[in-house]
C-alpha cells in the first residue's frame, strides 16, 4: 500500500489544477456581452454557446469524474450489469434527447425559462408542480455533487495524501473545494465551460494511452477478459452466488436493458444537463451535439473495459482504513502500471473533471432555488440582479453542503442518495418530456403520479438489502411487483407513475378540475434564434431581465 | 390514412431511425453471448461499443433530414437562417 507522498505526481496534479484555476477565474471576461449581474450571463453563460462549446461543455458535464471511477469499479467489483450497462445507457441517451430536446431550448428561449420547472410551471399554470420538479432536481444533484468529490478523494487517497489525522487527510478537498467555489461564484457557467477543454482534452489523452499501452503490458485483451470471467464466476463467500457477471445471462436481461433505459431517460432530466442545453446558441446545436456526443459514449465504453484490466493487474484496493474499496481500483491501476508522470496527468485529470460538472450542477440547483422557490414564494418581484445574486449564494451553499456531505458522513450515504436521485429524478419525466408534446396530463394527476412513484421507488430502494453486509440501498434494482423479474426501480416507479397519471387525468377532467392556465403557444415548441419573440441576451436585458420575460 | 401521409417523409424516417436507435441496442437476448470473438473482445462487448457508431450514424441521418425539411419550412414561413451570425441581435459566433 502506497502510504508516502509520491512527489512527482503531486507536482504534476498541482500544476495542473494551478493552470486551470487561473482559467476559471479568466472565464468571465471570456467571450462576455454584458454584466454578470443577471441569470442568463451568470448561470447560462449568456446563452451564446455553439456547437464547439456544447460539445466539451456537456461532455464534461455528464460524463464527470465519478462516472470515470464508479463505471470501471462496477466493472472490477460486480461486471457487465453494474457497470457496463453504462454503454448501452449512454448509447440510446443521444435518440432520445434528440427527439424532446429542441423543443425544450425553443419554449425556453421564448419565454425565458432557465430551469426545466420554469417550463412546468409555465406549460401547466402550477406552482407546485413547478416546485416538485425543482425540489427533486435539487435533492437529485446534491449527492451527485457529493460524489464528485469522493472521485476526487480517491485520487488524493492514491497520491498517498492524507495521514491519520482528519486534517490532513481532508485538506487537500478542501482546498480544491475552496477554489472551484470561488471562481463558480466569479465566473458562473463560463468558467466550467471553459475548464472543460483542459478536462476533457487529458482524459481522452489518458484513456488512449491507457487502451493501448495498458493490454499489451498486461498480456493482450484474450487475457484480460479471460481473468474478468475467471474472477467474476467465483462464488462470492458471503453469499455463495457467483461475485459478478461477466455476460448477462437469461435472469439478467431485463435488468441490464431497464437499467441502460431508466438512466437515458433520466439523464436529461438532470438540472445540470438542462442547463448546459440552455446556454446553447440555436435550437440545433443541442440536436448537431447528440451526433458528436457518443464520441464520449466511445470513451466510456473503453474506460468501463480499465476494470477488467485492473482485476487483471491484480491491483491492491484495500483503503487507508484498511477496507476493500473498488473505487479505488482505477487510480490504483494507473498508480501501479504508468511512470508516475503520466499517473500524475491522469490523476489532474479526474480532479479536474471532478471540477466541471460540480461546477456546473451547483449552479443549476442554485438556479432552480432561485427561480422555483425564491422567486416565486419568497419574493415575487425579484430583480434579475436579485435573482444572480440568491443564485450565487445558494450556489455556494450546495456546495458547502456537498462537502459537508463527504466530509461528515460515511461515503455510502452519498452513495445512497446517489442512487435514490437517479429514481427520484426520472419522475420528472412525464412532467417535463410529455409536456413538450402534449397539453392532456391534468396538473394534479401529475403530481399524485409524482408523488406516488418517489415514495414507491424511495421504499423499493430501501428494502434492497446487501446480501453480504445487510445494509438497506443494497442496490438500484429489484423485483417488479408480482413477480421474479428483477429490474431497475427508476423504470418500474416511471411505469407506475404514468398509469397514475393517465388514470387520474381521466378522473380529474370527468369531475371537471380546474386546469391550470397555459402559457406556451404552440409555435413556441419550433421557434429558433432571430424568430420574432425569440429573446437574445441583449434584448433580455433591455427588456428588463429574463425574470420580466414572462409573456 | 389521409392524417398518416400529411407528416413529411423526413418526420417518419428520422422517427423510425431514432426509434431503432433506441430498440435495437436494449434486445440483450441477441448480443449477450461470448462468440464471436473480435480481437480479443467476446461478442457482448465489441458488438455494443460498435453500436456507439451505428446509433451516431442513425442520429446523423436523421439531422440532415430533419434540418432540410425545417429549412425549407422556415424559408415557406419566411422566417430568417438562425445560423446566421446576425441572427437575432448582433452577437459574436463561435462556429
Amino acid at each position: 500500500m502506497n502510504t508516502t507522498v509520491d512527489w512527482v505526481q503531486l507536482i504534476i496534479v498541482v500544476v495542473i489544477f494551478g493552470g486551470v484555476t487561473v482559467m476559471g477565474f479568466m472565464a468571465s471576461r471570456w467571450r462576455s456581452a454584458g454584466h454578470l449581474d443577471n441569470l442568463d450571463e451568470w448561470g447560462l453563460g449568456g446563452r451564446s454557446f455553439g456547437t464547439f462549446i456544447t460539445w466539451f461543455l456537456l461532455g464534461g458535464d455528464l460524463y464527470t469524474a465519478y462516472t470515470f471511477i464508479a463505471v470501471p469499479a462496477a466493472m472490477y467489483a460486480t461486471g457487465a450489469i453494474s457497470g457496463f450497462f453504462a454503454v448501452p445507457y449512454t448509447i440510446v441517451a443521444y435518440p432520445i434527447v434528440f427527439m424532446f430536446m429542441a423543443r425544450l431550448w425553443s419554449v425556453s428561449h421564448r419565454h425565458g425559462y432557465v430551469t426545466p420547472a420554469d417550463f412546468v410551471g409555465g406549460r401547466y399554470g402550477s406552482k407546485a408542480l413547478s416546485l416538485a420538479v425543482a425540489v427533486t432536481g435539487i435533492l437529485a444533484t446534491m449527492p451527485y455533487i457529493a460524489l464528485q468529490l469522493v472521485g476526487m478523494q480517491a485520487v488524493f487517497e492514491t497520491m498517498g495524501l492524507g495521514g491519520n489525522n482528519t486534517l490532513a487527510k481532508d485538506l487537500p478537498l478542501l482546498i480544491a473545494f475552496a477554489v472551484l467555489a470561488a471562481y463558480t461564484y466569479s465566473s458562473g457557467l463560463r468558467a466550467p465551460a471553459m475548464i472543460a477543454f483542459v478536462k476533457d482534452i487529458l482524459i481522452y489523452l489518458v484513456i488512449l494511452v491507457a487502451i493501448f499501452y495498458l493490454p499489451h503490458v498486461l498480456g493482450g485483451w484474450d487475457s484480460i477478459f479471460g481473468a474478468a470471467q475467471e474472477k467474476l464466476a467465483k462464488p462470492n463467500p458471503a453469499t455463495g452466488k457467483p461475485t459478478g457477471t461477466f455476460i448477462p445471462g437469461e435472469a439478467g436481461y431485463v435488468s441490464y436493458w431497464t437499467l441502460a433505459l431508466g438512466s437515458a431517460m433520466a439523464l436529461f432530466m438532470y438540472p445540470h444537463s438542462v442547463t448546459a442545453v440552455l446556454s446553447t446558441k440555436t435550437r440545433n446545436v443541442v440536436r448537431r451535439n447528440a451526433t458528436l456526443l457518443p464520441a464520449y459514449s466511445l470513451l466510456l465504453g473503453l474506460l468501463a473495459l480499465l476494470g477488467f484490466m485492473a482485476i487483471k493487474a491484480n491491483v491492491n484496493v484495500k483503503g487507508l482504513d484498511g477496507l476493500a474499496n473498488p473505487q479505488l481500483a482505477i487510480p490504483r491501476l494507473f498508480d501501479q502500471e504508468f511512470p508516475s508522470w503520466f499517473a500524475g496527468i491522469a490523476f489532474a485529470a479526474i480532479a479536474v473533471g471532478a471540477l466541471v460538472p460540480a461546477a456546473i450542477m451547483s449552479i443549476a440547483a442554485a438556479n432552480l432555488f432561485t427561480r422555483n422557490i425564491y422567486r416565486d414564494f419568497i419574493k415575487k418581484d425579484a430583480t434579475p440582479a436579485q435573482e444572480a445574486k440568491v443564485s450565487k449564494l445558494a450556489s455556494l451553499l450546495v456546495k458547502v453542503g456537498a462537502l459537508v456531505f463527504v466530509l461528515g458522513m460515511d461515503k455510502t450515504v452519498a452513495l445512497n442518495l446517489q442512487l435514490l436521485g437517479g429514481i427520484w429524478i426520472l419522475q420528472t419525466f412525464p412532467a417535463i418530456v410529455v409536456g413538450l408534446y402534449t397539453r392532456w396530463f391534468h396538473r394534479y394527476a401529475l403530481l399524485a403520479g409524482w408523488a406516488v412513484a418517489m415514495l414507491f421507488g424511495t421504499i423499493s430502494a430501501y428494502n434492497v438489502v446487501n446480501p453480504a453486509t445487510k445494509k438497506h440501498f443494497g442496490g438500484s434494482i429489484a423485483n417488479i411487483p408480482g413477480t421474479e423479474t428483477p429490474a431497475y426501480i427508476a423504470l418500474t416507479a416511471f411505469v407506475l407513475n404514468l398509469v397514475v397519471v393517465i388514470a387520474l387525468t381521466f378522473l380529474f377532467r370527468a369531475l371537471k378540475v380546474p386546469d391550470g392556465k397555459d402559457s406556451t403557444h404552440p409555435t413556441d415548441f419550433v421557434a429558433d434564434r432571430g424568430d420574432p419573440g425569440v429573446k437574445d441576451l441583449p434584448e433580455i436585458l433591455d427588456d428588463g431581465g429574463a425574470a420580466t420575460a414572462k409573456s | 390514412m389521409s392524417r398518416l401521409s400529411a407528416v413529411k417523409p423526413a418526420y417518419w424516417i428520422s422517427g423510425v431511425l431514432l426509434v431503432v436507435a433506441v430498440v435495437v441496442p436494449l434486445l440483450v437476448p441477441t448480443y449477450a453471448k461470448v462468440d464471436p470473438h473480435l480481437w480479443g473482445f467476446p461478442f457482448f462487448y465489441w458488438y455494443q461499443l460498435m453500436w456507439v457508431f451505428l446509433s451516431a450514424i442513425l442520429v446523423s441521418i436523421s439531422y440532415k433530414l430533419l434540418r432540410t425539411e425545417e429549412r425549407r419550412r422556415r424559408a415557406a414561413q419566411g422566417l430568417g437562417d438562425p445560423e446566421a451570425p446576425d441572427a437575432g441581435a448582433a452577437k459574436e459566433g463561435d462556429q
